[in-house]
């Protein structure tokens, strides 16, 4: 395309009103033209503020959250398989339950298996909705804290130690994302979403017994907690995408990979009706995500009684 | 008014772009919070424009998560040279929003004025109750430099961005050749674009 030619398009392009093949060969002049490309963003600029006459819309306000965490979540689980081969940033469930302990945020994989052992314990593959009470998950909480204590307890001094050096460096004085105060209330703030009063849980599973997890909600909050182990890796060019089942849609919850261990943890926030969830699914899609399921379940459950 | 059509919190008026580009630079870092912030920032404005093009505020839902989701994923292709992130993303939105409205070979129904809609629906004295002063300032003025403009170069400037019509189909609407449709575009946009430079946001 010509210099002339391109110029002469430029204010169609920018309006959005020239066909797509032609659109393209004009920005590709004007990405290298001195002239062509300040134009353009200029005309582009201008037209952006025609934007400014165009009347309010009334939002619907659950809707618009929904899409904002919709949103938040797919980036999250998308985030996090980037990160997959590298060590996990965010606390698992094995490091929020270690909160209880008052041991810091590390465990050791002997005492991370121990938890997982716990839960699996407490936590049968049943399909039915749980309400979970108080005392049931203060028994669970001193159960897994137990464990951790007795596994973790010849590491007291050195985590002391570790904790000190990090006060006096100052990097503690606020809660920031990797400090030990930020940690810690990461992991508190974990714990409370699986361990309120009125969170729901919805127990997953597959025909392959080892493949199970849970999702925590607290409808109250709109919490929820993702938690998933022993998946094998998805094949490749795929992913494992979560899906919120109400009786008119499938709402798609994020995407993740698991680590090397098989497991998986995400949480987010989601505003939905209390009695509108009736399952939890997870499908094998394309990389990426898919507005909608098309792959086969791997693991679900069901969250009515 | 509906409680599930509460206004949200997000308005209109006129933000940083500065804020913009740091929110930007953090999705590029992988910070979703970011992406949550951007669209608390533009949500409305995006959706407002969307909605208006659709005429469906189901399919507008779907655009507008699109567009935020291109975002994030293109955050590094922003350059801020080429413009403010609204600029960019509001061309997204609009972009999706075409292409679904060209997919579906739909066609406004109401009829075609001289006067133009704009003019006859956006008066200058009634003010958007969700923009700050600043905001309605800034509309009063961007309304002020459309009516600057011959009628005819108007009215095609407004086929094209009120209603997604492309060069032919405005050609056809006004009955005029397209070789004076694209003259007269491009004569529009040149005389609306001194005016409005002011609100040209530099990159920080």
């Amino acid at each position: 395309m010509s210099h002339e030619e391109a110029y002469s398009e430029l204010a169609a392009i920018a309006l959005g009103a020239a066909s797509t093949e032609v659109s393209a060969a004009v920005r590709e002049h004007a990405a290298a033209c001195p002239e062509c490309g300040p134009e353009l963003v200029a005309m582009e600029e201008a037209v952006a503020q025609l934007g400014q006459l165009v009347p309010s819309a009334v939002v619907n306000r659950g809707r618009a959250a929904g899409i904002r965490s919709r949103l938040v979540m797919r980036a999250r689980g998308e985030r996090e398989t980037r990160s997959s081969a590298a060590p996990r940033a965010r606390p698992d469930l094995a490091r929020g339950v270690a909160s209880l302990t008052g041991l810091g945020h590390k465990l050791t994989p002997e005492s991370q298996r121990a938890v997982e052992a716990e839960i699996r314990k407490v936590a049968p593959q049943e399909k039915r909705r749980t309400f979970v009470s108080g005392p049931v998950l203060l028994a669970l909480a001193a159960s897994i804290a137990f464990v951790v204590v007795a596994v973790q307890l010849g590491r007291v001094m050195a985590e002391r130690d570790a904790l000190r050096a990090e006060v006096a460096s100052g990097a503690d004085t606020a809660n920031a994302p990797g400090t030990t105060g930020g940690r810690r209330a990461e992991n508190e703030a974990l714990v409370a979403a699986m361990a309120s009063p009125d969170v729901k849980i919805v127990p997953l599973a597959s025909g392959n017994a080892t493949r199970m997890g849970r999702m925590f909600w607290n409808p109250s909050s709109n919490d929820w907690t993702f938690v998933v182990y022993t998946m094998p890796p998805p094949k490749p060019g795929m992913t494992y995408q979560i899906w919120l089942v109400t009786d008119s849609t499938k709402i798609s919850a994020g995407t993740f990979n698991p680590d090397q261990r098989g497991h998986a943890f995400m949480q987010a926030k989601y505003a939905l009706d209390r009695d509108a969830l009736k399952a939890v699914a997870v499908t094998e899609e394309p990389a990426g995500g898919m507005p909608a399921p098309t792959g086969p379940i791997v693991i679900s459950g069901s969250a009515t009684p | 008014m509906n409680p599930s059509e509460q206004e949200l919190p997000y308005t209109r008026d006129i933000r940083s772009n500065a804020e913009d580009v740091a929110l930007i630079r953090r999705m590029c870092d992988a910070d979703e919070t970011a992406l949550g912030a951007l669209y608390d920032r533009w949500m409305r404005s995006l959706h407002s424009l969307v909605v208006h093009l659709l005429k469906d505020p189901d399919e507008a839902e779907d655009v507008v998560e699109e567009t935020f989701w291109q975002a994030w994923r293109k955050a590094s292709s922003y350059e801020p040279s080429r413009g403010a992130v609204s600029t960019w993303l509001l061309t997204i939105g609009r972009r999706r929003a075409l292409d679904r409205l060209r997919a579906k070979a739909r066609r406004r129904e109401d009829s075609l004025t001289r006067e133009g809609w704009v003019l006859a629906e956006m008066p200058s004295n009634a003010p958007d109750p969700l923009q700050t002063t600043e905001g309605a300032e800034r509309r009063r003025h961007v309304l002020a430099a459309l009516r600057e403009l011959p009628e005819e170069q108007r009215e095609v400037l407004e086929l094209g961005y009120f209603k997604g019509l492309t060069q032919p189909e405005i050609a056809e609407a006004t009955g005029q050749p397209l070789g004076t449709v694209k003259t007269r575009m491009r004569l529009a946009m040149q005389k609306l674009r001194e005016p409005l430079s002011m609100y040209r946001e530099s990159a920080p």
